[in-house]
């Protein structure tokens, strides 16, 4: 085949593997996440109830915990041996017990005590089940409060603001309804989004290598790579931008900046990690053992970005690890633009280095490999 | 040939297919290695440490300033400013500078001598939710204390019957305490359930595209064992290897990162046979579906992300749609993950995880019987293509005979 016509378009046309690839799996996985994460936050998590009490106010007081819409306490076990035992299954996250004369204790004022096990090891649902536990129970108690006033002769007014005096107001700030949805569908999918890239840029240079040889100048090899690979970064860039407008349907997500600097961004990350991915295979001049490299480089990308456990409390050489993804400051500039609404000077810096990824860009490009071979003892076609 | 001689001769050819791969040899002990070392490190401190959160204080008495240095107190905050303008706050959050904020209003001090209600506000950034978990916690143990105190001192004021004053203040707690990961680590949330899931997908990959390039070769017509012998000893044979990896990651490493682990080793190694083997007959069912030796890279590369958030543990299962969850379960190191965790983190016996063990038995059956039906089925037609080859030379041959005649 003439060398020319190599381009981006006919590898699309030629590999519907390719096409698959950066034409409707990023979307796929988009809306994959989005139900991953529809119920917005934890919903009914199963909480395990030993009462060894059985007087009206322990029952009042699962009754009370299980309106919470994050706990489900219908699930009474006779004795705690049979509730630990579910509780190291993991069949419930948590596990109530409810001591002996609690009942008796609340009504006599002698503040009773509960105790709950979380599951640590689940630790995001166990963490959840845990401040659900503690919220809904300072409700019950204060309640309770009131009543032990009133019986102690206190009009309801003063009971009232006896047994609450400071009440803590929480707003949650850039996500107000703390939405893991928002929160992790769109930190996770431009880790995804990102993995794509460097897969369907290797995979677009291979086949180029295998069908024809690069010419030798670094001008024509330059031209015959833009050729070939402008049509897949321009898909690239848009699937990125289809990947916010599907947030913005179905998460309600609305930047507090202009977009037109993570349309910027985005551009930029597309270019930073096709051009790792070409020093990549122009180092290891097989396809294989690029793509290995790619994997061991840019999957564990999400744990690096900050987002779940702090960039600031990693150790030095998980920042600097960090530091080699694009995506860690692609993610940067999103939350900086979408949700602080940060000034320039904040947005500058991870854009400048997206652009730093480009230098190493045509010292790749002259490294690459003239030709790659197809062996024919390793491929079924 | 005796039929030990020929059990022999094949197993030296699966060994070889492993050992002589580069690629896969790359993936099998670079990738394991580098990976184990790699994943657990941006959790190294295991928990977060304190986050700055700013302090609007418009009251400036004693008691504010009591509550400020409460809130410094508290473990997960440390107070780094305190602005004067809500506006100077603002900018402080947008610039990352602070986490989070309190504001305490003006007439706090008198309010909660008299006894009257009032509100502190806090606001925490949630775009990050470790933080702002942390932020909300620090903040209410300090709200918390605080107004105990006051109450303690109010209620003493007023002459109260001291017998009564601890019901009074908490009529009733409930305490919650952290089992299993008792110190809340991330290391010990994340590395147990991804350790489990690098062994899946390496193998995923090796066995894989082992299993694509010796379908390549017996397409070609290369002399190659019969698959009926071939398929059992690739199978054993990545049993071997990875069994020999697990106790590499459960035992040394788990040692290493100070993992805590409790399962009795025979319970272990059962579960992990059985793990292996499903997930061995998988990697071979991909071997059979895709047709190029990168193909299992691709698919692992794609599939982690989303593996790691419907496994159960990022991501409580219960919360996941219904669909998904079962959906999910059709990849072994979903009930892979979930069997660990409970027997080797949470001290499950191992009898106890019965729908565990019978999803993976379950999945044993089908991928292997499929894989089976495959072997079988391409057998017949590479027979049958190679007969179809044969005759064509042969008729061919003919052909120039009859020329040179």
């Amino acid at each position: 085949m003439e060398p020319n016509k190599l381009t981006g378009c006919r590898a699309l046309r030629s590999q519907p593997w390719l096409f698959a690839l950066v034409g409707w799996l990023p979307p796929l996985m988009t809306l994959l996440f989005i139900a991953v994460f529809e119920l917005g936050t934890p919903q009914s998590l199963p909480v395990g109830v030993v009462d060894l009490d059985h007087t009206s106010e322990s029952r009042a007081l699962q009754r009370y915990l299980d309106a919470s819409p994050a706990l489900d306490m219908r699930h009474p076990y006779p004795s705690a041996r049979e509730g630990s035992e579910a509780f190291q299954r993991a069949e419930v996250l948590a596990l109530l017990i409810i001591p002996q004369h609690f009942g008796r204790d609340l009504r006599m004022s002698l503040s009773p005590k509960a105790v709950a096990f979380y599951n640590s090891q689940y630790l995001l649902a166990g963490k959840f089940i845990s401040s659900a536990l503690t919220q809904s129970s300072m409700n019950f108690a204060a309640e309770a409060g009131v009543v032990l006033r009133l019986g102690q002769g206190y009009a309801l007014p003063q009971a009232v603001a006896a047994a609450a005096p400071v009440r803590p107001q929480i707003t949650s700030l850039y996500n107000s309804g703390m939405s893991y949805a928002r929160f992790l569908v769109t930190t996770i999918t431009p880790a995804l989004w990102q993995i794509v890239i460097v897969v369907a840029t290797l995979l677009t240079l291979c086949w180029r290598l295998e069908k024809a040889p690069l010419p030798d100048t670094f001008s024509a090899r330059s031209y015959a790579l833009w050729q070939l690979l402008m049509p897949i970064s321009l898909l690239l860039w848009f699937q990125g931008l289809l990947m916010l407008g599907l947030y913005s349907y179905f998460l309600g997500w609305s930047p507090e900046d202009s977009i037109v600097w993570l349309a910027v961004g985005m551009a930029l990350m597309v270019l930073a990690v096709q051009s790792m991915a070409t020093l990549i295979l122009s180092a290891v001049a097989n396809k294989i053992r690029a793509l290995s490299l790619c994997a061991a480089y840019l999957a564990p990308a999400f744990a690096f970005m900050g987002i779940t456990f702090p960039r600031g409390d990693m150790n030095m050489l998980a920042r600097v690890w960090g530091n080699l993804m694009p995506s860690t400051h692609y993610i940067e500039l999103q939350v900086a633009v979408a949700d602080h609404g940060a000034p320039l000077a904040t947005l500058l810096p991870p854009l400048l280095i997206l652009l730093l990824f480009l230098l190493p860009f045509p010292l790749a490009i002259h490294a690459l490999p003239k030709q790659l071979t197809i062996n024919p003892a390793e491929q079924v076609s | 040939m005796n039929v030990w001689q020929r059990f022999w001769q094949a197993w030296q050819v699966e060994i070889a297919n492993i050992f002589a791969d580069k690629a896969v040899l790359l993936v099998i002990v670079g990738g394991l290695l580098f990976y184990a070392v790699l994943y657990p490190l941006p959790y190294h401190k295991n928990v977060p440490g304190e986050q700055a959160v700013a302090v609007v204080d418009h009251d400036h008495t004693h008691l504010a300033r009591q509550l400020i240095r409460m809130a410094d107190a508290a473990p997960q905050i440390r107070v780094a400013a305190q602005p004067s303008s809500m506006a100077e706050a603002e900018a402080l959050l947008a610039s990352d500078d602070v986490h989070g904020l309190l504001i305490i209003p003006s007439g706090f001090e008198r309010d909660v001598y008299l006894g009257r209600p009032t509100s502190l506000s806090f606001a925490g950034d949630a775009s990050y939710f470790l933080i702002y978990g942390n932020v909300v916690e620090g903040l209410l143990t300090a709200a918390t204390t605080l107004s105990v105190q006051t109450q303690l001192v109010g209620s003493l004021m007023k002459g109260e019957n001291p017998a009564q004053i601890p019901g009074q203040i908490m009529p009733m707690r409930i305490i919650t305490k952290p089992a299993f990961n008792p110190t809340s680590g991330y290391i010990n949330y994340i590395v147990p359930a991804v350790f489990v899931l690098i062994l899946h997908q390496t193998l995923l990959i090796a066995a894989g595209s082992v299993t694509i390039k010796d379908r390549a070769r017996r397409r070609l017509g290369q002399t190659a064992p019969s698959l009926a012998l071939a398929l059992p000893l690739r199978l054993f044979t990545f049993m071997l290897i990875y069994l020999l990896f697990a106790m590499l990651y459960f035992g040394f490493f788990f040692q290493l990162y100070g993992v805590p682990h409790v399962a009795a080793p025979n319970e272990l190694l059962a579960f992990s046979v059985l793990f292996f083997m499903s997930a061995t007959l998988f990697a071979i069912w991909l071997g059979y579906l895709l047709p190029r030796p990168e193909f299992p890279t691709v698919l692992v590369l794609i599939s982690s992300l989303p593996i790691v958030f419907t496994a159960g543990f990022a991501w409580p299962a219960e919360s996941l749609p219904k669909w998904l969850d079962t959906l999910t379960l059709l990849i072994p190191v979903k009930p892979g993950i979930q069997g660990f965790l409970a027997i080797n983190q949470m001290g499950a016996p191992l009898l106890s995880i019965g729908r565990e063990i019978s999803i993976l038995v379950g999945l044993c059956v089908v991928y292997g019987g499929w894989l089976w039906w495959l072997a079988c089925h391409q057998r017949t037609s590479n027979s049958a293509r190679r007969m179809a080859i044969e005759t064509k030379t042969i008729r061919s041959e003919n052909n120039n005979r009859r020329k040179r005649r």
